[in-house]
């Protein structure tokens, strides 16, 4: 039977977290955007982006309010949660701007930010009460930790059955073969001990981070195996999947201990993560990287849909009851979009929105039943490249024009991470549905670019970061709140 | 009481039995011909309208005579009077001569003006309905295109000199079409938009004002007339139509169209609020109510003005509507009737 993903106590909790924040969002309102992406997807880069273009007011035409010039300006703020770091955006933005620009680190713990927004209203009533202010309050997290949302649904039974499932199919053999070795040498019905439950802990977070590595699956909860933070060692992390035992397992016996702590981990891991960061979102932006996935092939494509599918479903959607509006709080936009969307011709950009719509479709199809509204876009927080045209053979290829970053490898050349040069990626399929057939003749091939090198600086000084489309997911997702 | 009778009808074992079924068979494709049924229908030959005769041989050669008498006439008298003019005076005959020649360079400079006129009131049709197709399509190229002919045009405003480099400055990091012409009409023709909505309401209110105040209804159309035809003339030249004679001769033909077609549509639009200023001021006076009514003409025409030389077509700015303005005529009737 699938389980909740909260209890009542959570449920009451959450409740009257809501009913505060309507008490003090009468004058200032609070919007939660929830920047969801696995790891690599780019969250880091878009909240980055997006802090960045708010505070400077940067490039951003298709951004209704700042276009019409109602939008005035933006700071930051403080948290209200005090046990939350704050999102390292000078950090992240001095990484970007440095000398030689690198991306910034993948985001190995959670942190907070708010900004303060403050604009003029469009509505008659404005002019009697001047310029409105608006907290928008974004959480960044490691993508890996999302992963872990589905298994809230799941009992330890589920979730073992599915991972091995996962383990024992051919394309994951050569990784996951010690783990299974020792699996098939330990009764789970023996009488539990913890060496035995640490090398299967080990075991197993060897065979996720391996086959991570290895290819870009998406879909290894659960996801602090391989990001711990400080939970590193403790017994919620000592776990990993048994298959069913024969008869009922004793109280004392090994898979009792795993599943117990299976649900320890569910329980003082996951919920809270859940409970504190995404029951109470109000927008949600879903970021997802379409080439990586492409780069490796159709095993990995569909393992993408799937960890999308199953995420995305953890979420509260729908439109809220306007009677009960002030107790729940509903995800009433979600934008779906493919980012890197610089790492492609501005051509092609049709096709990777094809190519997202296919990956996502059930989880849109699933949101708009609910009464949610979706849109998909291909973006770049920060555009990395720029554009031309190469003939060759009497054919005009549209290339970007970009430098690697160091041990990309094309065609046998791997680059040093300091030439520039203009790519042909290759054509992307007309038909989405083709990703998820072997045997494509194309082979696709994108490289990951470095940070763009030197920087325009508006008339104030500021850096401006050059984007595709982030004004429009900007304007899809906070932009009706500032009419 | 009867029994119950069943008969057989006469045709019921015609149907039922057929000796000549058919089994099913395939054949290559090759081998068929080909009867796609067209489903759109032939239109109805009633509902069109019968095509305008053209003009038969008589015509043409009244016409074509007539011309060529008239130009024959216009020469010989210009002719005649020059040599007049040398027979009195040589001296004045060169000076007629003179003058003469300024005349047919001042008409012909004339004409030239009014061609480039014409075509500048062409050029914008043809930018609107670019940008229409450009926002259904999301053609980059052509976004680019209009975006560069429009700041062509306004090239020579200096007060449009910002919104020009804000056009240059974000067109090359879009690549919407779509969304190149959403910012190219939020900064170019946004405040247009504004200076031509307030030129609107400016004659709105002059036209109540002097319907209000003028002692006959003839004073009143005519300077209804007068007004309409200004205003056109200040919205087209406001959107950088700068018609002239013939040109105008166009644009109003283009607002009177625009008028016939959607003056129900204006109503509709405004019906209330037309219905509801129109009887407050008529219930202060009957001339006040006139002049309201004058006044909504003034502003539709210079709505339908502004939608036919805009050269973009509105989509995210708000179109105008009748509503706009009520607020300020019925302030204006309501005002001066606590005056008098």
């Amino acid at each position: 039977m699938a389980q909740t993903p909260t209890t009542i106590v959570d449920e009451l909790g959450i409740a009257l977290a809501n009913l505060a924040d309507t008490a003090t969002g009468a004058f200032t309102p609070t919007l939660r955007l929830g920047v969801t992406g696995l790891s690599r997807a780019g969250k880091t880069i878009f909240i980055t982006a997006l802090v960045h273009n708010l505070l400077t007011g940067g490039r951003m035409p298709g951004f209704a309010a700042m276009a019409e010039g109602r939008f005035i300006g933006a700071r930051l703020a403080e948290y209200p949660d005090a046990t939350v770091p704050r999102f390292a955006y000078e950090q992240h933005l001095q990484s970007l701007t440095a000398k030689s620009p690198v991306w910034p680190e993948g985001t190995r713990r959670i942190s907070q930010l708010r900004i303060v927004l403050k604009y003029q209203s469009k509505h008659w009533y404005a002019g009697l009460r001047g310029p409105s202010t608006l907290n928008l309050d974004i959480v960044d997290y490691p993508g890996e930790w999302l992963l872990d949302l589905p298994l809230l649904g799941l009992s330890f039974a589920q979730w073992s059955a599915e991972a091995l499932e996962r383990a024992r199919r051919p394309g994951s053999g050569k990784e996951a073969t010690p783990f299974l070795d020792l699996l098939a040498a330990i009764d789970p019905l023996k009488d539990a001990n913890d060496p035995d439950a640490e090398r299967l802990a080990t075991a197993f977070t060897d065979y996720l981070r391996r086959s991570r590595e290895h290819g870009a699956l998406s879909t290894l909860p659960p996801g602090r195996f391989l990001l711990p933070g400080d939970l590193e060692g403790s017994p919620a992390l000592t776990f990993a999947p048994l298959p069913p035992p024969a008869q009922s397992a004793r109280n004392a016996s090994l898979y009792a201990m795993l599943e117990h702590r299976f649900e320890a981990y569910k329980a003082q891991v996951v919920r809270p993560f859940f409970r504190d960061h995404f029951a109470r979102l109000d927008r949600q932006i879903v970021l997802v990287d379409t080439l990586r996935a492409l780069n490796a092939g159709p095993a990995a494509v569909a393992d993408l849909e799937t960890a999308l599918t199953s995420v995305i479903g953890c979420f509260r959607q729908g439109e809220a009851n306007p009677l009960l509006r002030p107790f729940a709080r509903r995800i009433d936009r979600i934008l779906f979009a493919a980012t890197k969307a610089d790492h492609v011709h501005h051509s092609s950009h049709d096709r990777l929105e094809a190519i997202l719509n296919r990956l996502v479709s059930n989880a849109s199809k699933r949101a708009r039943f609910a009464g949610t509204q979706t849109r998909s876009i291909a973006l770049a927080g920060i555009r990395a490249t720029h554009e031309g045209t190469i003939s060759e053979a009497g054919q005009t290829l549209n290339t970007i024009i970009g430098t690697p970053l160091q041990g990309e490898a094309l065609d046998g050349v791997t680059y040093d991470g300091k030439t520039e040069i203009a790519l042909f990626p290759g054509d992307l399929p007309e038909r989405p549905d083709s990703l998820f057939e072997d045997g494509n003749p194309v082979a696709l091939n994108f490289l990951r670019f470095a940070p763009p090198q030197q920087l325009e600086r508006n008339a104030s000084g500021d850096v401006m970061l050059p984007h595709i489309r982030f004004d429009r997911a900007i304007d899809y997702l906070v932009g009706d709140w500032l009419a | 009481m009867k029994r119950p009778i069943a008969r057989p009808t006469a045709n019921a074992n015609a149907t039922g039995t057929d000796p000549a079924l058919r089994t099913p068979r395939a054949f290559a494709p090759t081998a068929v011909e080909l009867t796609d049924s067209d489903f759109d229908p032939a239109p109805d030959e009633t509902l069109l309208a019968p095509p305008p005769r053209p003009m038969g041989w008589l015509g043409r050669l009244a016409w074509t005579s007539g011309g060529v008498l008239l130009s024959a006439a216009l020469g010989l008298a210009a002719d005649r009077l020059i040599r007049d003019l040398f027979a009195a005076n040589p001296w004045l005959g060169w000076l007629g001569l003179g003058v003469l020649a300024g005349f047919l360079v001042a008409v012909l400079a004339l004409a030239v003006r009014e061609v480039f006129a014409l075509r500048r009131l062409l050029v914008l049709d043809a930018l609107r309905r670019d940008a229409a197709l450009t926002t259904l399509d999301n053609d980059q190229q052509r976004g680019r295109h209009v975006v560069d002919k429009l700041v062509a045009i306004y090239g020579d405003r200096p007060d449009q000199a910002r919104a020009r480099q804000t056009v240059t400055d974000h067109l090359p990091h879009l690549f919407d079409g779509h969304e190149i012409i959403a910012m190219a009409e939020r900064s170019l023709m946004a405040p247009l938009d504004a200076r031509a909505k307030a030129l609107t309401a400016a004659s709105a209110r002059r036209v109540a004002l002097v319907t209000a105040v003028s002692p006959r209804a003839l004073i009143d159309i005519a300077f209804v007339l007068y007004e309409s035809v200004r205003l056109a003339g200040a919205i087209a030249a406001l959107y950088g139509a700068r018609p002239g004679l013939f040109g105008f001769w166009r644009l109003t033909g283009a607002v009177l169209t625009h008028l016939a077609v959607t003056g129900g549509l204006v109503l509709t639009d405004g019906l209330v609020e037309q219905l509801v200023g129109q009887g407050l001021a008529a219930k202060l006076s009957a001339r006040l109510g006139e002049g309201v009514v004058n006044g909504l003409m003034t502003v539709r025409v210079g709505i339908a003005a502004m939608r036919v030389v805009r050269p973009l077509p509105f989509e995210t700015q708000p179109q105008p509507v009748v509503r706009d303005f009520i607020p300020e005529l019925t302030k204006l009737a309501t005002d001066s009737a606590k005056t008098t």
